[in-house]
């Protein structure tokens, strides 16, 4: 008999979702999309934008409104010339922030503020993925880096930044060649999408986004799932601070992904792909449209590819300015349009993502290496870092080295290799004091543990991670409890709001370093702890790693009571 | 059907359940301020952590599936450390305590929290008192997604809207110009579920408890 | 749990049918707040604004709170002794001058099962008359009549758990999120996890916007839409052959009948395209478990209980009957619909529907009640209209009802009233009606009795005093029952728990019902005398002698009123969220701040024709009145059609309503009437000269 317990209650909230999925199936936009058109065209959003966001996109009003409350570009008001300045781990790394005071006192304006009659305004972003060239300031559609940055903004005479060419370690590169579809070709014409899917796993293809987790274990997991259709979803969303590599391979090599997706979607039975990128990208949307249409061109994307029964298709979405929405159900929100909150898992995405539909979220450089497995083979594949985590690895490197960029390099090589070999040791004679890897969420490795391998496991034992392989070098120079004020504003400021450790616990955190009185060890650690196991998604839990790093390694740097 | 140990008790679940489901079949009790019958599991509150044998760390029973065999430890002392903690949080964002009435206060007063270590910022008051049965006070509001959920997953509303992110994170009705200026069709389904009267019935809000002990 | 109320008794809800329970919390003697009881089987703990909020209307200033009695053309207050004194008087001259039939009683379809049982056992044995009936005469008396010749009993299938099992829906004639907004609430939840949902309405109802499909047929050809239904179902090779040869008779008549409706016929009858009429078909017939559900837009007609029998026949030509997810659930309008027409306060049958005709069931109820009861049918509510402006009706018994505002052909109901030697009407305020009255006996809300109420889904809850009737109010039980021993005919009932175990004795499908049984989740009746009830009816065999279901062949046929020259659009009238029927509970509290005033929809073509624009005072009239209403232009309606509520006294749409109705029961045909419309300013003599639709010349 019917009693509350009984209610048919779906296993997690849905209506939204369904929404979305029943206008999308009407060409509807998504309310996000019609947001982000209305402050490129107004520089700000307005509640008639929003209603006009409601009509055509389907949602409710009130929906529509959450949604523009959430995302940064959504919030910071425009003027004609807009000026957004970075605020990520290399920039601080760079400089401690002195381009963003320098900036501020300039124009006279505070950050996310806008001058009365509108000709300028300025805003913080995080981060531009610049990182090689810090601090970098976007001004209007140009992104300029480097010394002198500020001044040629304020003289008005900003000019891209050059980025530095990418470089292998590997006699025949796997993701910084160029992508020639040879893995689909072969795919398509000798393996059935099971085989494929067998040989991913046999690879031990491990996420190159964060969490390691197998590749082909979340294939199976959506192969194995009912739906009317699937999804295969690129992670661009490359939010670490610090971290620049997926920007290359998106913008550099956008058919190595491109084939990759289309691997995945053949392996799992998904027609269709999408990509989401960072707003903080402008170059990677228009990068990756146009190899898609050259792919369609060559018949290596659509309707039945290289002549085969298979069919797939990819849309590239643009995000709007959110950290979190790197998280993979937060991605999927945000790709659907809705606030780029965290979903409790399960349901996971392989079971309800993309319209409630199974969906595989792969990050960007996990799927380049997908490729490779199919053209060579697992066996290849696992020879390409003997002894570690199977596969290469990009790494990039900021500022304060000598040769700063993106390599591609084998899972085992020390820290100090690394960072010596490839980085070419820190510039103007300074000295690595920490480094943090992986993001924001990733641990500080100090310069006494630089001999630590570039490895999952290994980086872990010393409360660090491979991440997004981000490498950033604080020089010897940097006062750490900066870096955890700098950590912790960065924390609070993307938490989504969804779970009330991270909402209101990173928020106190940054208020304990930021106040002038002595940080209390014990309350921070419980808070730290707090986070910790309390929190639902990484940025919750992975916080605490790198201030846990500074508490046992810089101390006495924190001004500890 | 699946066998579950909850504190000691071995009990049957159907596939699927939640270890909070199995936890009540059990008899017993895990304070929640997110979790509402009438709707999906969040998860966003992280007060019904409990701890799980094998698990890395504590769990939250409300979204957690059972497996056969999982022993689920209601007690455990971090789970239950971490979960006060987040209550404690919780209280710090309010400018002034939840009224004894309140399930907040409730759940406040099973985690024995009075008070909290981490004072700081709290949210600015700011009112909805235009409808002639509903209040929205913003201040109060713990962003546990009950009043948003209720208006979507019960109702079907779909009035209100979490809103901002962080700890600005809230909800508001409509395009934030209160309920009245919303699709809200007063059903009152956010006012029966929010756990600290953020949003309550205006006949309501003269009528106090007397204080706990 | 620290609480801040007085006290919390949980009882149910006195609005619609869906039968929420509630918990009522008072402070002070009043009602402070109302919550949905977590445990309500219908409503999940989940309720509405009128029954969360509309409860101030019980502490209005203007609730009665003495009898009133007049004298010299004027009401006074009188005491109880005085005013009983007065009715008895009156009621036995009229009853020794003219004879018994001479007056009649109307129970009400709010007042609890108790309530209603006392009535008509009062008009049958105090007054020795079966002129009772009750509203449910106006709304669903058709879905009575035709689910008691399909099926056998006068009650939906199964249970609005339905609704969460159904893999398809049909919603036919009901704004269920206006009307019956729990249900409503439950059935979009359902359509948005994926129950293919069909809509079938003249307005484009906020549910349409969540089915897959929504089919507007003109007011009136929901049975040239039903027969198309089937015509799809027959032709597609979709009929439950073996369930039709197993358990029902009569289908080849009905084989015969839908071949001529195929559906280019519906669509030139109803407007709707052939091709949605084919889609819905199919919906229904391929989902395996699906549900109909209607209201009083498939009721409120002249051959309304023909559409009912024509939805009974869908259902059973594809055996979508007695199963989990397939049921057909009426939605019921009042909150005791279902109960006042159980309990037999009806003109032709006692308790659980058995005629007074019947000589065995007279009989029973002779033996229990100690008197000689007529075996005569007594007057339907119409039918007491007619007789009292003919003079042969002379007093009546009107309880918990305005029929001067609910009812339709107003000025004649007027005229009845006023031709009447004696009124006596029993409510909690003063209404259009009580204007006529004699006397007036102050009587007691749902959230001051004590009783039981029957939902849309036959299930029995429980009513709870949560306060005290105000100032000398008292209980509608207690009222009657000392009027009956006033009137020499003592019930021997000193509570509605002692009445319901009369009605238990006297009921077979009432034999196991207790108080205690019904308890917290109610009871589903029929209920054996062990108390096991029944969620879901017709598992195995129908209730009727055959122990089959009983197809009907039954043609479309023209509704009671159509448009032509002078009255060029349809009108149909139904329910808002905010208000309730008459409005005599809602509009006493702040939900007229939530909606003061009605309005006129009317599509955009027809509003730019007439000149009419929004939110314009306009002239709606009938042909037998004339009303004046604001404007509002929308594209939810279809042209040709205007819509408007009836809740607002300073309106009185029912003005405008005629004297057709349904063949069988009576029921009014509410929902197509048609009107002229034009603006306040015109003179009446101007007719708009309408530009005529561009033709090409004749060849």
């Amino acid at each position: 008999m019917s009693s509350p317990s009984t209610r048919q209650r779906p296993p997690s909230s849905h209506n939204l979702v369904e929404l979305v999925r029943r206008h999308h199936a009407e060409r509807a936009p998504t309310a996000l999309a019609v947001l982000k058109e209305a402050v490129e065209r107004r520089g700000e959003v307005t509640d008639d934008d929003r209603r006009v966001a409601a009509e055509r996109s389907g949602l409710p009003e009130a929906a529509v409104y959450g949604i523009s409350t959430f995302y940064d570009d959504l919030l910071q008001p425009r003027g004609r010339r807009h000026i957004r300045v970075c605020t990520g781990t290399a920039c601080f790394a760079a400089c401690g922030g002195s381009h963003v005071q320098e900036l501020t006192q300039a124009l006279g304006l505070e950050l996310g503020e806008r001058t009365q009659d509108k000709s300028i305004s300025l805003a913080e972003t995080v981060c531009l993925g610049l990182c090689h060239s810090s601090p970098a300031v976007r001004d209007g559609d140009v992104i300029d880096a480097g010394s002198g940055v500020v001044r040629r903004v304020l003289a008005g005479a900003s000019r891209p930044a050059v980025e530095p060419d990418w470089q292998s370690v590997l006699p025949d590169p796997v993701l910084v060649r160029p992508g020639d579809w040879s893995g689909l070709g072969r795919a398509l014409r000798a393996m059935q999408p099971q085989e494929l899917l067998e040989e991913v796993k046999a690879a031990n293809l491990r996420g190159r986004g964060g969490a390691g987790f197998p590749a082909g274990s979340k294939w199976e997991f959506a192969r194995a799932a009912v739906g009317d259709q699937k999804f295969i979803v690129a992670n661009g969303d490359e939010g670490d601070p610090g971290s620049y590599i997926d920007k290359y391979l998106m913008e550099r090599n956008p058919a190595l992904l491109l084939e990759g997706m289309a691997l995945a979607g053949y392996a799992v039975g998904a027609s269709h792909g999408f990509v989401l990128c960072r707003s903080e990208y402008p170059l990677s949307k228009p990068a990756l449209d146009a190899a898609i249409e050259r792919a369609r061109g060559d018949g290596l994307l659509g309707d039945h590819i290289l002549g085969s029964a298979f069919s797939f298709d990819v849309t590239v979405i643009e995000g709007a300015g959110s950290y979190v929405v790197g998280e993979e159900t937060a991605l999927l929100a945000c790709l659907q349009g809705l606030r780029g909150t965290v979903s409790a898992r399960p349901p996971f995405p392989a079971q309800r993502g993309v319209h409630a539909m199974p969906t595989v979220v792969n990050n960007v450089e996990t799927l380049c290496n997908v490729g490779f497995i199919a053209s060579q083979g697992a066996q290849a594949y696992r020879e390409l870092s003997p002894g570690a985590t199977p596969g290469s690895k990009l790494v990039c490197f900021n500022e304060r080295f000598l040769r700063p960029g993106v390599y591609e390099t084998r899972f085992g090589t020390t820290m100090r290799e690394l960072c010596e070999e490839l980085g070419g040791g820190l510039r103007d004679g300074r000295a690595i004091k920490a480094l943090q890897i992986g993001g924001p969420l990733g641990g500080i490795l100090p310069a006494a543990l630089l001999d630590t391998p570039f490895d999952f496991d290994e980086l872990d034992a010393v409360g660090c991670m491979v991440g997004h392989g981000g490498i950033v070098a604080f020089d010897d120079q940097t006062d750490m409890r900066e870096v955890a004020r700098h950590l912790l504003h960065f924390g609070a400021h993307e938490s989504c709001g969804k779970c009330f450790p991270c909402r209101i616990g990173l928020k106190r955190a940054h208020e304990m370093f930021v106040s002038e009185t002595p940080v209390d060890r014990a309350r921070l650690e419980t808070l730290l702890e707090t986070l910790e196991l309390g929190s639902l998604c990484a940025h919750g839990s992975g916080m605490p790693a790198p201030i846990r790093s500074l508490l046992t390694h810089f101390s006495q740097e924190l001004g500890l009571a | 059907m699946i066998r579950v140990i909850v504190d000691g008790q071995a009990v049957e679940v159907e596939g699927g359940a939640t270890v909070l489901e199995a936890v009540r079949l059990a008899g017993g009790s895990i304070p929640t301020l997110c979790f509402d019958d009438r709707q999906a599991p969040f998860g966003a509150c992280r007060v019904c952590m409990v701890g799980v044998a094998g698990a890395p760390g504590p769990m939250p029973a409300c979204t957690t599936p059972c497996r056969d065999g999982m022993e689920v430890d209601t007690c455990e002392p971090t789970a239950r450390r971490v979960a006060g903690t987040v209550v404690e949080l919780v209280l710090s964002e309010l400018p002034e305590p939840p009224g004894a009435h309140t399930e907040l206060a409730a759940v406040a007063r099973a985690f024995g929290v009075t008070d909290s270590r981490w004072p700081g910022a709290t949210h600015a008051p700011d009112h909805d008192e235009r409808h002639p049965y509903l209040s929205l006070h913003h201040e109060l509001c713990i962003s546990c997604g009950r009043c948003v959920r209720a208006c979507d997953e019960v109702q079907g509303a779909f009035a209100l809207t979490a809103t901002g992110r962080g700890f600005h994170a809230n909800v508001t009705a409509g395009l934030d110009a209160g309920f009245l200026d919303s699709s809200c069709v007063s059903c009152g389904a956010c006012a029966d579920t929010c756990p600290t009267d953020a949003i309550t019935e205006i006949s309501l809000l003269s009528l106090v408890a007397p204080d706990s002990g | 749990m620290i609480d801040r109320f007085d006290s919390t008794v949980t009882t149910t809800c006195g609005y619609c049918g869906v039968g929420c329970r509630l918990d009522a919390h008072t402070s002070g003697g009043k009602i402070i707040s109302i919550s949905p009881a977590p445990d309500g089987p219908a409503n999940q703990g989940h309720t509405c604004l009128k029954g969360r909020f509309a409860h101030q209307f019980s502490r209005s200033r203007d609730r009665l709170t003495a009898p009133l009695i007049r004298e010299g053309g004027r009401l006074r207050p009188a005491s109880w002794e005085e005013a009983i004194d007065r009715v008895v008087t009156g009621f036995s001259r009229i009853k020794t001058e003219s004879g018994p039939d001479a007056i009649a009683g109307l129970a009400s379809s709010r007042a609890t099962n108790e309530d209603c049982y006392v009535m008509q056992r009062f008009m049958r044995a105090a007054i020795g008359t079966n002129n009772i009936d009750n509203c449910s005469r106006v709304c669903h008396s058709p879905t009575s009549f035709a689910m008691r010749r399909a099926f056998g009993l006068s009650g939906a299938t199964g249970s609005f758990a339905d609704i969460d099992r159904a893999d398809a829906a049909l919603l036919i004639g009901a704004n269920a999120t206006e009307g019956h907004p729990v249900a409503g609430a439950r059935i979009k939840q359902a359509a948005m996890r994926g129950m293919q949902l069909v809509t079938i309405d003249p307005r484009r109802i906020e549910l349409a916007d969540y089915a897959v499909l929504h089919l507007s047929p003109r007011p009136g050809t929901n049975a040239a839409v039903l027969l198309g239904l089937a015509h799809v179902v027959l032709r597609d090779g979709y009929v439950d052959h073996d369930f039709v040869a197993r358990r029902t008779d009569g289908f080849s008549e009905v084989e015969e009948l839908v071949a001529l409706y195929p559906p280019e016929v519906v669509e030139e009858i109803s407007g709707v395209p052939a091709g949605d009429v084919e889609t819905a078909a199919r919906i229904y017939a391929q989902a395996t478990e699906a549900s109909i559900l209607w209201g009083l837009g498939v009721t409120e007609h002249k051959y309304g209980s023909e559409v009912v029998r024509l939805i009974c026949n869908l259902a059973l030509m594809t055996g979508k009957v007695g199963r989990p997810g397939s049921a057909l659930l009426p939605l019921r309008g009042q909150n005791n619909v279902q109960g006042s027409s159980d309990m037999g306060a009806l003109p032709d049958t006692y308790t659980q529907y058995r005629s007074v005709e019947d000589e065995d069931v007279a009989r029973e109820f002779e033996g229990r009640w100690g008197v000689r009861l007529s075996r005569t049918k007594g007057l339907t509510i119409p039918q007491m209209f007619d007789a009292a402006v003919d003079g042969r009706l002379k007093a009546m018994y009107i309880f918990g009802e305005d029929v001067a505002q609910t009812d339709p052909n107003t000025a004649h109901v007027v005229r009845a009233l006023e031709s009447l030697e004696f009124l006596v009407c029993q409510d909690i305020f003063e209404t259009e009606t009580t204007r006529y009255a004699d006397v007036i006996l102050p009587a007691s809300a749902f959230l001051e009795k004590t009783g039981t109420f029957t939902n849309a889904e036959r299930r029995i809850q429980l009513v709870r005093p949560a306060i005290a009737p105000p100032g000398d109010a008292r209980t509608d039980f207690d009222i009657i029952t000392s009027l009956s021993r006033q009137m020499g005919h003592d019930m021997g009932l000193a509570t509605p728990e002692e009445a319901m175990g009369e009605i238990a004795a006297l009921t077979p499908h009432f034999a196991g019902v207790t108080y205690e049984r019904i308890g917290r989740r109610g009871l589903q009746w029929p209920v054996a005398a062990d108390g096991t009830d029944s969620p879901m009816l017709y598992g195995e065999r129908f209730e009727l002698a055959s122990e089959r279901g009983q197809f009907g062949a039954l043609p479309y046929k023209e509704p009671g009123d159509a448009a032509d020259a002078e009255f060029p659009l349809i009108l149909v009238t139904g329910r808002r969220l905010q208000h309730y029927n008459a409005g005599t509970m809602t509009r006493r509290t702040a939900n007229l701040q939530l909606l003061a005033s009605d309005w006129l929809e009317i599509h955009p073509d027809d509003a730019a024709r007439l000149w009419v624009t929004d939110g314009q005072l306009i002239s709606v009239r009938s042909r037998v009145g004339r009303i004046e209403i604001e404007a509002k232009v929308t594209d939810r309606i279809e042209p040709g059609h205007v819509f408007t509520a009836f809740h607002f006294p300073e309106v009185r749409t029912n003005l405008l309503i005629g004297s057709s109705a349904d063949i069988n029961t009576s029921c009014p045909e509410y929902k197509v009437v048609a009107v002229d419309v034009r603006p306040i300013a015109e003179r009446p003599a101007f007719t708009p000269v309408l530009p005529e639709p561009a033709l090409a010349p004749p060849n």
